[in-house]
């Protein structure tokens, strides 16, 4: 049974997204256009606002950019994984792409500490975002 | 296309009114804008049937214009505002009213907010609906990113790495809040906090604690807002809206926003200055939207009244002291201690003090006020207002 927890509610603008997260993949829109990359989805381009998207996966990679540890539960299904960590990362492929999610690995945390997506399967339609840490030493 | 320019000083509060501030109210939001806008309109010497527009903003918490309207016997409101969000939008609902009384459209608006944001619809998330939630909730809700005090949080992390901010620097904000609330009736907390108090105050959002987190409150603020002239015959001094922005923060959606140490109240404080023809210099205080500590800093360096980084000498200081202080700030202890209304709050507390009838509360230079909304993080909105005795 899957835990009671919120689930994300996508729209017809970010269902790849979710779909890609629940294979395992975290996949962007990229522009055929200028070569920007987009995140969150959205119709249209964040470099040159052009509409000709296409998603792509990216390899995943970033490096903490700033992060927070919840200690309450504001729901009643939080309150089994509180405290928790949410990084905000900035993805390798493109310095303005934040993405927060939460930090599930059990280090001393730090900006530039190198994360990876480890994304879990909720259902067919949708993945769950989070971020593992990068042992030292790996690419 | 000419420059743009806001109506300086043609529209003013005549008016203010409020409820008591409390964990439960124990009635509807209903019952406390009523309450609330009577209270405005009797304390402006007006009538009900002078009023014809309202203006309200929310999160499909509170009572409608349309409904309080008809309720109040106006049967032919001809103005009216009921925008979505919260305090990123408190500001940008009297800039709006104030444009529609310059422009004529209409007489006397009254603006209000009345929210049971303890005893109700809680603030901190745990009520959210997930019906109809807001576009970019759907790539936070999972991680557990709603809780406004961690995403503000995250940014206050950001300038701690920058600029070397630290935890007592926040919780000087605290203790200055609270000082100010002690002495101040309608606040809800008005036990003294020392530094010691702070720094042993739980984790809630790491990096920040329960006394960087505003208050939940019930309760309701309303302003009548009018034509300066018909203002200037009316019971008090009347405040003018010499300016008035509001448009763009950042939001997940700000794709090429560099930094989150940098104060996204920047464009607004620009735009508010200009509107009003004044700077940072000729601020006599300020009432800063602090649902957290770290807004109170960020929007000190974003409204110019210090370079970043320069926050902690001037909190060590006293400048921002009420009774000695060169700016005071948050008069009445913000919502921080006094109470939070959604910034409304701050409007009649800036309305008091511009009047000259902030009693053992009055600020010593008390013409010209900055009032703020939230600086612009989550919603991507953000706005102010200054404001004048005429």
């Amino acid at each position: 049974m899957v835990e009671r927890r919120l689930m994300p509610v996508p729209d017809r603008d970010s269902a790849p997204y979710w779909v890609a997260l629940a294979k395992g993949a975290l996949e962007l829109q990229h522009c055929r256009e200028c070569g920007h990359w987009t995140w969150p989805p959205r119709p249209v381009c964040s470099g040159c606002q052009g509409e000709r998207l296409e998603w792509q996966p990216v390899r995943g990679t970033g490096e903490v950019y700033s992060w927070v540890v919840a200690h309450r539960a504001y729901t009643p299904e939080l309150a089994a994984i509180v405290p928790y960590t949410i990084a905000l990362v900035r993805i390798d492929e493109q310095a303005d792409i934040y993405i927060p999610g939460r930090l599930t690995s059990d280090v001393e945390v730090y900006r530039g500490l190198r994360v990876r997506v480890a994304p879990e399967r909720l259902t067919d339609e949708i993945g769950e975002l989070n971020w593992t840490a990068i042992p030292k030493g790996r690419p | 296309m000419g420059e743009r320019r806001f109506p300086r000083g043609q529209a003013a509060i005549a008016g203010i009114g409020c409820t008591e501030f409390s964990r439960d109210s124990g009635v509807t939001t209903f019952a406390l804008a009523i309450r609330a806008v009577k209270a405005a309109i009797r304390d402006a010497g007006l009538q009900l049937r002078d009023i014809d527009g309202f203006a309200t903003y929310g999160t499909n918490d509170s009572i409608k214009p349309n409904v309080l309207a008809q309720s109040l016997g106006i049967q032919n409101m001809s103005w009216y505002l009921d925008q979505f969000y919260g305090g990123s939008v408190s500001l940008s609902v009297l800039g709006q009213a104030a444009l529609a009384v310059s422009a004529g459209v209409a007489d006397c608006i009254v603006c209000y907010r009345a929210l049971n944001g303890r005893s109700e619809i809680r603030m901190n998330g745990s009520n959210m609906s997930v019906q109809r939630p807001p576009w970019d909730m759907q790539f936070k809700v999972r991680s557990g990113y709603i809780m406004p005090a961690l995403e503000i949080a995250m940014a206050a992390r950001a300038h701690m790495l920058r600029f070397g901010t630290r935890s007592e620097d926040l919780g000087r904000i605290a203790v200055l809040s609270r000082r100010h609330a002690v002495d101040n009736e309608r606040a809800m907390m008005r036990q003294p906090i020392t530094l010691d108090d702070y720094l042993a105050s739980p984790w809630i959002a790491e990096p920040f604690r329960k006394l960087d987190c505003c208050l939940e409150t019930d309760g309701a603020v309303a302003v009548v807002v009018t034509s300066a002239e018909r203002a200037k015959n009316l019971a008090h001094r009347a405040v003018l809206v010499q300016g008035a922005a509001w448009g763009g923060g950042i939001n997940l959606v700000n794709n090429g926003y560099a930094d989150y140490a940098d104060s996204p109240a920047k464009p607004i404080a620009e735009r508010v200055y200009r509107a009003a023809g004044v700077g940072p210099g000729d601020i006599d205080f300020a009432e800063l939207y602090d649902c957290f500590t770290y807004n109170v800093l960020s929007q000190i360096e974003g409204y110019g009244f210090c370079e970043a980084g320069g926050v902690p000498a001037m909190l060590s200081d006293g400048v921002f002291d009420r009774a000695t202080g060169s700016l005071p700030l948050n008069t009445h202890g913000g919502l921080l201690s006094e109470g939070y209304i959604h910034g409304m709050n701050h409007v009649y507390e800036a309305v008091q003090q511009i009047r000259g009838e902030a009693d053992h509360r009055q600020v010593k230079k008390h013409d010209v006020a900055l009032v703020t909304g939230q600086l612009g993080y989550i919603s991507g909105y953000s706005c102010a207002v200054i404001l004048a005795g005429a």
